[in-house]
């Protein structure tokens, strides 16, 4: 029988996610609160964020930037992206037939 | 950025404000490293921000328009004509040219991807790229030399692991877009993209092959050889194999860097020859006036 060891998942705290993506982190905060980047709250009220919570961090950063959108339109365009590219690799995946 | 700011936007040199707009904001949505994860997407992103930088700033139009490229080394009070008679003067070395002296263009633009997004290093984006393998290259893995457009010709020499998928991802730490500040540069991803090759169907990690055999090996069975990526191989053909049975050959597909090998399938298919000799023809006619098979009412 496979053995597998107890891990705890890693998280990161607001403060930890300000340092990495080098913003303040009453910023992290309100994007959190735009659902901007994925956050769970635990018990206490604290924010908690997944490792992927800082290259999602830069690409709001840059989407913010390059293209002048606001946060409501960046919100939308992150969950179209994110649609295309589970679209992209269906597609893909039905090629393989070929 | 050697390109004419008027070309990297498309626009003619007469357009105006809202012309060059409209073509600025049709190629920043086209090529944003987020929307294009092409390699080459980023430079032309940054180049089309430059272009519009100058362009949609009257002041420094004009000035692009009398000077050209190397309108931000010229000092605000020059005169035209002296400039004209004197170019080298400004182009070549600014000497003499006091405060202007060592100005570089990138400090000037570096706060470009920074804009209003709040403050310090952005990390790069990541950037895909497709690798096109033949089915015995991704069977056997191994180096390649691939190169990249974008910014400055990349070159890289990536090792390919033996038994890679169609869609797979071959990840390049650092590799893709810079970062502005002294942000973390992105990855580099390479899609494995197999091609569809003309003996060998791929699925999965099973291989399928037409094994064709004459009507005599069919039906009397024999050992026959077949080419599958990892060379040749001996297939035993049983005794009364028809076209569409199927050999498996375990462990002989695609290999398994995590575990078990794909198997490959041979799938008999019985040929005849073109045109018969005159034994042969004897021999068929004898066989069809002796046998009484008859593969429709079976």
């Amino acid at each position: 029988m496979a053995k597998y060891q107890l891990v705890r998942p890693v998280q990161l705290s607001v403060d930890a996610v300000a340092a990495h993506s080098g913003l303040h982190p009453d910023l992290v905060r309100r994007f959190a609160a735009m659902s901007l980047v994925d956050s769970t709250t635990d018990a206490t009220g604290r924010l908690w964020f997944t490792p992927n919570a800082v290259p999602a961090l830069a690409r709001v950063q840059r989407l913010r930037a390059g293209l002048s959108l606001n946060y409501a339109a960046i919100g939308l365009v992150l969950d179209l992206l994110d649609r295309i590219e589970v679209l992209e690799a269906q597609v893909r995946s039905h090629r393989r037939w070929t | 950025m050697a390109t004419d700011f008027y070309d990297a936007l498309g626009v003619h040199r007469t357009a105006s404000t809202d012309e060059i707009q409209r073509a600025y904001r049709k190629l920043a949505r086209q090529y944003h490293p987020d929307v294009n994860s092409d390699p080459g997407a980023e430079e032309r992103f940054k180049e089309v921000s430059e272009a519009y930088q100058v362009l949609s700033n009257p002041d420094q139009r004009r000035r692009y328009d009398r000077f050209g490229a190397d309108f931000r080394h010229v000092p605000d009070d020059v005169d035209e004509r002296a400039y004209a008679g004197d170019r080298t003067r400004y182009t070549s070395t600014s000497q003499g040219v006091g405060g202007f002296e060592g100005i570089d263009i990138e400090d000037l633009f570096s706060g470009l991807f920074r804009g209003r997004g709040g403050g310090g290093p952005i990390p790069g984006a990541d950037q895909q790229a497709e690798l096109e393998l033949t089915v015995e290259e991704a069977y056997r893995g191994g180096r390649r030399h691939l190169t990249l457009s974008g910014s400055g010709q990349r070159a890289y020499d990536v090792t390919i692991p033996p038994g890679v998928m169609d869609g797979q991802r071959i990840r390049l730490a650092g590799q893709g877009g810079a970062g502005s500040g002294n942000g973390a540069s992105g990855d580099l991803y390479l899609v494995v993209r197999i091609k569809p090759h003309r003996r060998y169907r791929l699925s999965g990690r099973d291989i399928h092959i037409d094994l064709p055999v004459s009507p005599w090996e069919a039906a009397l069975g024999a050992t026959v050889s077949a080419t599958t990526p990892g060379g040749e191989v001996k297939v035993r053909v049983t005794p009364g194999s028809s076209s569409g049975r199927r050999l498996r050959l375990r462990s002989e597909g695609m290999p398994n860097p995590q575990g078990k090998p794909g198997d490959l399938y041979a799938e008999v298919r019985v040929m005849v020859p073109k045109r018969l000799g005159k034994r042969e023809r004897e021999l068929f006619e004898e066989l069809a006036a002796v046998s009484e098979f008859d593969p429709r009412r079976t």
